[in-house]
């Protein structure tokens, strides 16, 4: 304990008082983290009750009510529509981020280097984080453009914004002239200059926006519902577990209900959120230098 | 200031020819964006006139009848759209207060927890939802909030009878559970810039204050507030510029017909005025230029602000 003090360079009294504080302090962390976990285990829970048990359940589930049952899951596998969304959410997340990171580069490169046209250019950038046209105007363009019922719309819509070039743009400006000199003199063309000098040494603040954009595919679906309402191969996993979930709201309405039914929504949730919460534990550093890095550059 | 006047000389001194021999490919390699913003961006805004047209599929944007400001006449003096500029307004002012300050309260305690290990370990959980989807986070607060939820059950033992509360349409019942969503969403996660911050306030501050005989309380508030607070204030110029483009994005996930007049918030009211069963393109087209042009000006008034006080700007 003295040690730990030595190091983050404090002076603490150790007084009672100072101890009550602490305990304080750490029941107000507790109760945050408390509410942070306690809703997905929950669904989780819940997911794996049983079924007839649990509608008639109020209030926390904190472990399997009634007898554990998978029914839920084989239900929602049996239906291939959440494993295919799973699929297009991964098609649209890595389509996505390529296609953004290869415009956010063309601008952040072209914005980042002296000429004639940059004011102008830079001006045609900035507007368009300013103002944009709205809903149906987007919509009837998209549409006029014969995208409609097609995944390009989710991607091409979502995969980047001017924010993001501009940051790459600030990431680009910070990479030292003698650098650029260098390669030029080297004989790099711009193609070479883009990907292979300026690219690495701006990689965190390009990891912010590839990151940000995959984020932001994961999380779609309202893009999904009015692009493509009708194509559902290509619904991704949001919009359908958004489905599953509104579909289950009358399965009362049957005349011999299957109580299966009332676990499916938690199932989908499971399914939806797990994966991601296992991958968080390998990328969590890095995401969270790069929020720094994002706020205080971007 | 000398890189700007490098600038400037070579907009002027270059003439386009030369421009155009050295810089060509440089252009070239813009049109994928510059497509990209005209298909996405530009195109769009020509979309604007149906704001001032009785617009009609059949004749297009371009050859429909002329009406002046006649769908922003039927906008204003129509209840629903004033309904969800109040409710849009009433969002955005909670989530810059009741909504902002959580997460820097947040910070502050967790950095004055002593225990490094156990503090790490709340950080981490405190991240949890923000990878929770959106539509996963507004199904979770559909079950707890609903008549027999567990948070409907806690708020019933401090006396409220059990309801569901999302279907509750009094003023300020939904606008509160919406921002306290978003709290619990963005706390642990947005807690990161601040907690960086304050770690790097400098200890021998803390030390020097420690041995005049401060106490943590009395060191907060005069050694770490003052030092973080630009990057507040930086924050909330940024949140408040970016909050007519964020507020009541996950309404449409969380209302229902009998909260539409507490809970409908511009987005949604477009939404409704562009694919629901009322339909009227010009009406939605007005509400969604209306709501870009108050953006717009809330924007570039924070960035101003944010110029001013912390030398931060977004753009």
């Amino acid at each position: 304990m003295k040690k730990l003090k030595r190091k983050e360079g404090m002076v603490e009294n150790t007084s009672i008082g100072s101890h009550i504080v602490n305990v304080i302090l750490g029941l107000i962390l507790a109760v945050v983290a408390f509410c942070c976990v306690v809703p997905m285990w929950h669904v989780l829970m819940s997911s794996l009750s049983d079924g007839k048990a649990l509608f008639a359940h109020s209030g926390l589930v904190l472990w399997p009510v009634g007898d554990f049952n998978l029914e839920a899951y084989k239900i929602v596998l049996k239906d291939n529509s959440v494993v295919r969304s799973y699929l297009v959410t991964i098609f649209y997340v890595v389509g996505s981020s390529l296609v953004g990171l290869v415009l956010n580069v063309l601008a952040g490169y072209v914005l980042s280097r002296q000429s004639k046209l940059r004011g102008p250019l830079m001006m045609l950038v900035l507007v368009s984080i300013m103002f944009n046209g709205g809903l149906i105007p987007t919509y009837m363009v998209v549409r006029g453009l014969g995208l409609t019922g097609t995944p390009l719309a989710i991607i091409l819509s979502g995969c980047t914004n001017a924010m993001f070039m501009v940051m790459v743009m600030n990431g680009f400006l910070q990479v030292p002239i003698e650098t650029v000199e260098a390669a030029q003199i080297d004989g790099a063309g711009h193609f070479q200059m883009m990907f292979q000098v300026m690219l690495p040494q701006a990689r965190g603040l390009v990891l912010v926006t590839m990151i940000n954009t995959a984020l932001m595919a994961w999380n779609a679906w309202f893009e999904a519902s009015i692009y493509v309402p009708r194509t559902k191969e290509w619904w991704p996993l949001q919009l359908v577990i958004r489905d599953f979930i509104s579909r289950n709201q009358d399965f009362l309405n049957y005349a011999n209900p299957d109580y299966n039914r009332y676990l499916v929504q938690y199932a989908v949730i499971v399914l939806a959120t797990i994966p991601i919460l296992l991958l968080m534990p390998f990328f969590i550093k890095k995401l969270e230098e790069n929020m720094v890095i994002g706020a205080v550059k971007g | 200031m000398a890189k700007k006047k490098n600038v400037a000389s070579y907009v002027k001194k270059t003439s386009w020819k030369e421009d155009m021999r050295k810089n060509g490919i440089l252009y070239v390699i813009f049109v994928p964006v510059l497509v990209w913003l005209i298909c996405f961006h530009y195109a769009p805004m020509f979309g604007i006139l149906m704001a001032f047209e009785d617009y009609s599929i059949t004749q297009g944007v371009f050859g429909s009848p002329w009406v002046g400001m006649q769908n922003f006449v039927d906008l204003f003096t129509g209840t629903g759209f004033a309904l969800a500029f109040r409710n849009t307004v009433a969002m955005a002012i909670l989530s810059l207060t009741l909504g902002f300050f959580p997460t820097i309260l947040f910070s502050l305690v967790l950095t004055t927890f002593p225990h490094k290990r156990m503090r790490r370990g709340f950080q981490l959980l405190s991240y949890l939802p923000n990878f929770v989807s959106a539509v996963v986070m507004c199904s979770l607060a559909t079950e707890f909030l609903s008549e027999r939820g567990a948070i409907t059950q806690f708020i019933s033992l401090f006396g409220p009878e059990a309801q569901n509360w999302l279907a509750n349409p009094n003023i300020p019942i939904f606008w509160v559970i919406y921002t306290l969503i978003g709290v619990w969403q963005g706390m642990g996660w947005g807690s990161i810039i601040y907690v960086t911050s304050i770690n790097n306030v400098n200890g021998e501050l803390h030390e020097a204050a420690a041995l005049d005989g401060a106490n943590r309380f009395q060191r907060i508030t005069h050694v770490t507030l003052p030092a973080v607070m630009p990057l507040i204030i930086m924050m909330w110029t940024m949140a408040i510029g970016m909050v007519f483009k964020t507020v009541g994005t996950n309404v449409l996930l969380l209302y229902m017909p009998i909260t539409y007049d507490v809970a409908d918030v511009l987005s949604t009211y477009t939404y409704r005025m562009s694919f629901g069963s009322t339909a009227n393109y010009g009406l939605s087209t007005a509400s969604g230029l209306f709501q870009s042009v108050l953006g717009m000006i809330l924007l570039i008034v924070s960035n101003k602000l944010g110029k001013k006080a912390s030398g931060a700007s977004l753009f």
